[in-house]
């Protein structure tokens, strides 16, 4: 009752609550996420193709995989679209014990190792990272379990939800991918906040969090790589040789470019693969240095654009379940894109995340679709 | 349900204004790096990828006054490899060293040498053969990465001669380096390392070619930037005659076998003559026409990098050290030669007057108790006036003055007037390395006896000290440049110049050239009464029966061209006598000086104005003959 009040203005404009879901796409939101993918992939083939060529490889080789999995994704877009996201409450349960199993199996044998880290499945000529999936699936079941006791959180019910996130998240940590986990903690933050958690429990979660991280620095959980990685952007100017090198050469990319950039495939920085990772993790680099402020800003606006529609997605939801969905997506998106691209520009700690749509990398690509779709389903479902 | 969609829209927008901060964070940021540092991020970007390979611009030639080529560059076909190849196959370098004929660990380790640039292939075997070439050129599929191209080497044209003023080139080193860094030296230039070769250092290098060459993460060389073509470096004319450089080389080896085949009486063995220096001088404006050292050294051995052996060799006291210049690094009693000192100070200071005469019963007593000084082998001249006794060498006669002029006046008279005509200080000449000398007084005892009580054991200065000193021996020390330089301010009238081998820069690229004049140094505290009796001394020491060049310059056409000079002897403590001449003519208008100077010879007069008489001989146009050496007795 208090929705068709609230957002009487959609139900004035005549018949757009009417007919088909579809018809409620959300056109904006849908071009920019292409947007971003087609920069992404322009940006991956400009990265790696002269590495490729020197080594006597396919200079495309990159370009095509990620063009493979950007249409895979998009069928997974349109898939998870279609099915009804109130149909998705329905099967939480399920989704969160396929997720345990699947990260269980990758510790096991079944899954494969690369980097130092146990986090792959490798199918045929393919890598499937499952905690990229469980991504979404878990932000389904976190607004599943919320939307449930929405407006009646007290302390038994935001430690159900934690219990529900800690379980992958250890599994996760022993891949080891730090990354990830802090991807699954700011998700968990964000469905709190807006699930009506009282801010003494946010206030101890994040006063537990800090401890937590304390923890981890004093007890000597990390390996001192992992903390040079971490605290190389408090003093960028410190080993130039080592942590710090990442750094230094990822903000000589991105200033490199200038106000206009220096034009695609013509960054000597990205060109000369002196940013390492460049196609993933550091892919904002050559955006930086290719095209510039220009360029870099208008795909922050692109991000912006997302952002902008998913928070808006969440507020015109026809229900809790709905919003808090979206919420999870947005959450997500943002600490992905805050993390990444401040990493690239020192300001945030390195950490192996991935940038939505923008890095190599399938997995993520399908994930990120599938948690648009998931936004997209909420959107165009806000009438009925 | 109305409050918690209220709490909900306030959660809400709470998310959207941390959506909006965190991305008003980044564009920020991004502005800060791409707008207001980025020029400073840009140089760096710059410098990450691209490398500047430096190569030397030919060096400039060095000719003799007539543009007699002394020092030019000479192409050589060099073998190079390519340091990937040589990674990637690694019998390519055995191959390449058996053909050649090379120690295969010798080519690799050029290819490791860090003097050369690492965007580059190695050069690893000069100077290969025409057919070697035209072999690796066709058999380029079994030697890959493997190429033959044209450097530059210094080339001697006239071998060995004039080789310490020419100086040497090698690889700069890190001393060399440091203060020249902002002059654009790299590692593996090369630098003038001695003689004109480092005195003209600048004019002769040039600029050199710089090419800007990509390159990735890895080092990897992408492709060529573009270059900036190299500046030949400028050529040195020098004031060095080349043929009477050639003169002067020969007369001192001749005069320094003559003298190993000759018996000392002293010390009952034949002289060592391990060594000596000529230098011949243009009085007129203080040019160096000749510059001679022995024993010398073939700067062609370090055109290419000299071997470890072969500079020990060099380096080897009991070689003598080939590569001193002992014309300006020798440090050597004037003995009698500084009489002509003496007798000015002498004569400007009223203690005698030319025409007294004193008698020489061949020794003197001074001071209480009596110290006795004599001539060589106590030998008595008689009645003797400046001139005679400048032409016999009497010592007695100077024995006196250096008592007379003994006083507690200051400035010592001796000691200045040495000082005037150039004694005891560098001269400036421009060759690098110069010796300072010493003229004795009793300041200087007193600093010598502090810093060293063990070898100078007396502090006080006795006249004894000034008597010594009136001969030329004690503690005077000069170098055989400063000797020559005081004889041709005598000369001239008093003018000291500073003496030069430079005498212009040429710009090839331009065709300018930029003369280097004479430049004089101080005037000589000599009156011209006073040296015209002198001078009067120094002529009869040639020209007079008695005097003590005489036998060395019988038949020399004096009254063509009119010859002044000086032997001298000086002893050295365990050692055989240093041989000196000093002289100069035509009298009336001198051009050329010549000062010889041969160590452990014996007396001046028997093997050093012969060496004297035979470069004389050849400036007049008098065939040269061999030296002979005559009897004298200073």
């Amino acid at each position: 009752m208090a929705v068709t009040t609230r957002y009487s203005a959609g139900t004035a404009r005549g018949g757009r609550d009417a007919g088909a879901p579809q018809r409620h796409l959300d056109i904006v939101l849908l071009v920019s996420v292409l947007c971003l993918t087609a920069i992404g992939l322009l940006m991956i083939y400009s990265s790696t193709r002269s590495q490729q060529a020197a080594a006597g490889l396919d200079p495309q080789n990159f370009l095509k995989r990620q063009a493979t999995f950007a249409a895979i994704g998009l069928v997974v877009m349109v898939v998870v679209m279609f099915i009804d996201y109130r149909a998705m409450r329905d099967v939480a349960p399920v989704i969160w014990v396929v997720i345990v199993v699947a990260l269980l199996a990758v510790l096991t044998p079944l899954g494969s190792a690369a980097r130092g880290a146990h986090a792959w499945f490798q199918v045929g000529p393919l890598d499937f990272q499952p905690s990229e999936a469980a991504k979404v699936g878990l932000i389904i079941v976190l607004a599943a379990y919320l939307s449930v006791h929405r407006g009646r959180l007290e302390g038994p019910q935001v430690l159900t939800a934690l219990a529900l996130a800690a379980v992958p998240m250890g599994l996760i940590a022993m891949q080891p991918d730090m990354g990830t986990n802090m991807v699954f903690v700011a998700m968990l933050m964000g469905l709190l906040l807006v699930a009506g958690a009282r801010p003494r429990h946010i206030g101890a979660l994040t006063a537990v969090g800090l401890v937590g991280v304390v923890a981890v620095f004093q007890l000597g959980m990390l390996q001192e790589y992992q903390l040079d990685r971490l605290t190389a952007f408090l003093d960028p100017a410190g080993d130039p040789q080592r942590s710090a090198y990442n750094l230094r050469q990822s903000q000589i990319a991105i200033a490199a470019g200038g106000l206009t950039g220096k034009g695609v495939f013509q960054g000597t920085q990205t060109n000369l693969s002196f940013v390492p990772e460049q196609h993933t993790d550091f892919i904002f680099t050559a955006v930086g240095e290719e095209l510039g402020f220009l360029g870099a800003a208008t795909l922050l606006a692109l991000f912006g654009l997302v952002m902008w529609r998913t928070w808006r997605a969440a507020c015109l939801a026809k229900d809790d379940f709905g919003t808090l969905l979206c919420v999870g997506v947005l959450a997500v998106l943002l600490f992905q894109i805050f993390e990444n691209i401040g990493m690239t520009m020192g300001i945030t700690p390195i950490a192996g995340i991935p940038l939505p749509f923008v890095s190599y990398g399938g997995s993520s690509l399908l994930a990120m679709f599938a948690a648009i779709g998931l936004v997209l389903n909420v959107h165009m479902r806000r009438f009925t | 349900m109305s409050s918690t969609r209220d709490s909900s829209r306030l959660r809400l927008g709470i998310l959207g204004v941390v959506v909006l901060s965190l991305f008003a964070t980044l564009l920020a940021r991004l502005w800060y790096l791409q707008v207001l540092v980025a020029p400073d991020f840009q140089v760096e970007a710059q410098a990450n990828s691209v490398r500047l390979v430096y190569t030397e611009a030919p060096r400039g030639r060095i000719l003799d006054r007539n543009g007699d080529v002394l020092v030019e560059n000479r192409i050589v076909p060099t073998v190079v490899v390519d340091r990937v190849a040589v990674a990637r196959d690694p019998d390519l370098l055995p191959r390449l060293g058996a053909y050649l004929g090379k120690d295969p660990a010798e080519l690799q380790r050029r290819v490791d040498d860090l003097r050369f640039s690492q965007y580059r292939p190695a050069p690893v075997a000069d100077d290969v053969r025409k057919e070697q070439v035209v072999y690796l050129r066709e058999h380029q599929a079994e030697f890959p990465g493997v190429d033959v191209v044209q450097l530059t080497q210094r080339h001697y044209p006239h071998g060995e001669l004039a080789a310490h003023v020419l100086g040497y080139v090698g690889a700069i080193n890190d001393r060399e380096l440091e203060p020249r860094r902002n002059q654009g030296y790299r590692p593996g230039d090369s630098i003038g390392k001695s003689g004109v070769e480092l005195a003209y250092e600048q004019a002769l290098r040039g600029q050199p070619e710089v090419e800007k060459l990509q390159v990735d993460s890895r080092d990897r060389v992408l492709r060529s930037l573009g270059k900036q073509p190299s500046v030949p470096g400028h050529d040195v004319v020098l004031t060095i005659d080349i043929d009477v450089q050639a003169l002067a080389e020969e007369s001192l080896r001749q005069g320094l076998e003559t003298a190993r085949q000759t018996w000392d009486p002293d010390q009952l063995k034949r002289f060592l003559a391990p060594a000596g220096s000529v230098v011949v001088q243009d009085p007129r404006d203080g040019a160096i026409l000749a510059m001679a050292s022995y024993p010398t050294y073939d700067p062609t051995t370090f055109a290419n990098g000299i071997s470890t052996s072969h500079f020990q060799f060099l380096q080897d006291p009991a070689n003598h050290y080939p590569l001193n210049n002992r014309a300006l690094q020798g440090l050597y009693a004037p003995a009698s030669t500084f009489k002509l000192v003496t007798a000015i100070a002498a004569l400007s200071n009223q203690a005698i007057a030319a025409n007294t005469t004193i008698i020489d019963n061949g020794s003197i007593a001074v001071g209480d108790p009596p110290t006795v000084f004599r001539n060589a082998f106590g030998t008595a001249h008689g009645r003797v006036d400046m001139a005679r006794a400048i032409s016999l060498s009497s010592d007695v006669y100077f024995y006196e003055l250096g008592a007379k002029l003994d006083n507690p006046r200051k400035p010592y008279p001796i000691q200045e007037t040495a000082r005037s005509f150039g004694m005891g200080r560098i001269t400036d000449v421009e060759l690098p390395f110069e010796a300072e000398g010493r003229v004795p007084d009793p300041e200087s005892k007193q600093k010598l006896h502090e810093a060293n009580p063990e070898a100078f054991p007396y502090g006080e200065w006795f006249t004894g000290d000034n008597i010594n000193l009136s001969i030329g021996q004690g503690d005077l020390v000069v170098t055989p440049l400063q000797l020559i330089n005081a004889y041709s301010a005598f000369a001239n009238g008093g003018t000291v110049w500073v003496p030069r081998v430079g005498g212009a820069v040429r710009d090839v690229v331009h065709g300018t050239s930029r003369a280097i004049e004479g430049r004089q140094h101080s005037k000589a505290a000599m009156e011209n009464g006073h040296r015209d009796a002198v001078m009067a001394g120094l002529r009869r020491v040639v020209s007079d029966e008695e005097g003590t060049a005489s036998a060395a310059f019988a038949g020399f056409p004096l009254s063509r061209f009119s010859l002044a000079g000086k032997t001298g002897t000086a002893e050295v403590a365990g050692k055989q006598d240093t041989a000196l001449y000093v002289g100069f003519g035509p009298i009336e208008d001198p051009r050329y000086a010549v000062a010889v100077v041969m160590e452990e010879s014996g007396f001046g007069s028997s093997a050093a104005a012969p060496v004297a008489r035979r470069i004389f001989d050849g400036l007049v146009g008098n065939p040269p003959g061999p030296v002979a050496r005559v009897a004298g007795r200073d």
